[in-house]
């Protein structure tokens, strides 16, 4: 199972999108800052736009999921168990892991960003895809949400998950770092020797490389490791 | 046609000849052909084609229950091409433009803030419009009349958030009305063409062809 884009370019006026490389089975982590190409990349991903020269090539790929920023977009039930529903998922268990238990009858669009952010991942993340895009997933959560989706996200067993984000506190532990600078698209490795190439890295991590301390991975685990590492 | 106040004058004039009969409607159309960019004009803007088959439909059921409808459809067509025509030519700040020039830095400039808030509204509409139409086929629902009251809610729903936003930003920071906007044109040799083009094809909408023929009479 993998994804992989051969020269695929991407414009949008004068500027372009330049990737290469494969997406095997695992999470992958996708940062660039705002406006670098992320939600242009996560949709040739997806298959929903068209790449201006090379391709995309999905291998063994039945089934594909994109989540948008703007969760919103996402809508299509009059009220939450029906919106629940309309993904294939028993309301239940969804509603209740999104703090939204008891609100049934309300309409998605009458909840707050972080709310209705909360229960698009929620039924996102309860059906299992072979491709799963997340473009900017941490948007509009609360620290203790995100922290709370990176723990999910972190047992994700199987599948190819892509993570575009420009978050620099909250990661789930990640198998690849991708990275998008000058509008190129760059492949910094496995972890943890990805770790000394990427250069959106947090500052902690950043700092905890100059002290030798190298962590095996980005989630707030292992950091707190290799920060306590003596 | 890249001067504003030709183009907003040469449109509002156009319709108008459009609208008053299928001969006006045909030298509109030919106009249109000449100096729009028909393809380009199609190519950018789809919701063209659409628009007038809906346009179409109900001239069919206007034809069949009391008649009409064809020459209503054509004069309707030629005026959705023409709106197609000055949307795609859109450049940021334009409108802003024109309405200082016409009525000045007060009343001018709040008019021309608001059409172009409204215009980027309707940029923003159109991007978010896509989005949800690929949202909602990847839950496996093909867009369709079905999905129309969930899009146009959202769609709604996000104008009015962003209107309310940029009004309370615009308030935080001290707006309360009229502003200080000097507008630039550029007044190119084909748009004065395209113009004096436009104003001839009027005159032929408005005057009666038998006026042109001395010899009729």
């Amino acid at each position: 199972m993998k994804i992989s884009l051969a020269r695929v370019r991407a414009h949008r006026g004068n500027w372009t999108l330049f990737a290469q490389g494969t997406f095997e089975e695992g999470i992958h982590l996708v940062s660039g800052d705002v406006g670098s190409g992320k939600s242009t990349l996560a949709l040739l991903l997806a298959g929903l736009s068209l790449p201006a020269s090379g391709m995309v090539e999905r291998d063994a790929i039945a089934s594909a999921m994109i989540a948008f920023q703007f969760p919103e977009f996402h809508v299509t039930g009059p009220d939450l168990e029906c919106e629940c529903k309309a993904w294939g998922v028993d309301p239940a268990p969804v509603l209740a892991a999104a703090g939204l238990a008891g609100r049934e009858r309300t309409n998605p669009l009458d909840l707050s960003r972080g709310e209705l952010k909360r229960l698009i991942l929620g039924c996102v993340l309860a059906r299992d895809y072979d491709l799963l895009i997340l473009d900017e997933p941490f948007s509009s959560l609360d620290c203790a949400e995100k922290e709370r989706l990176c723990t999910r996200l972190s047992g994700q067993k199987r599948g190819i998950t892509i993570i575009f984000t420009h978050e620099n506190a909250h990661f789930p532990r990640v198998d690849r770092i991708w990275e998008i600078q000058g509008g190129v698209l760059y492949d910094r490795g496995r972890l943890p020797s990805a770790l000394g190439h990427w250069d959106h890295a947090p500052a902690i991590v950043k700092r905890l490389i100059a002290q030798r301390k190298v962590p095996a991975n980005i989630s707030h685990a292992d950091l707190l490791e290799a920060a306590c590492r003596t | 046609m890249q001067d504003i106040r030709l183009r907003a004058g040469t449109a509002a004039l156009l319709s108008l000849a459009a609208f008053t009969g299928t001969i006006g409607a045909a030298v509109v159309f030919i106009w249109w052909l000449i100096f729009a960019s028909p393809l380009q004009v199609l190519r950018k803007m789809r919701a063209v084609i659409p628009a007038i088959l809906l346009i179409a439909f109900f001239g069919v059921v206007l034809e069949l229950t009391g008649g009409g409808g064809i020459a209503y459809c054509l004069r309707m067509t030629v005026i959705i091409l023409i709106g197609a025509w000055v949307y795609t030519g859109y450049r940021e700040g334009e409108f802003l433009s024109l309405w200082v020039w016409l009525l000045g830095k007060k009343i001018g400039f709040d008019l021309g803030m608001i059409a172009e808030t409204g215009m980027q509204s309707l940029h923003l509409m159109v991007t978010d419009l896509l989005r949800i139409r690929q949202a909602q086929e990847l839950k496996g629902k093909p867009f369709g009349p079905g999905n129309l009251v969930p899009a146009g809610s959202i769609l709604i729903r996000d104008a009015i958030r962003r209107a309310d936003e940029t009004a309370e930003l615009m308030a935080m920071r001290g707006y309360t009305n009229g502003g200080s906007y000097c507008p630039v044109f550029v007044t190119p040799l084909r748009d004065i063409i395209a113009g004096i083009a436009a104003l001839c094809m009027g005159i032929i909408a408005f005057v009666p062809v038998s006026e042109f023929f001395i010899l009729y009479h």
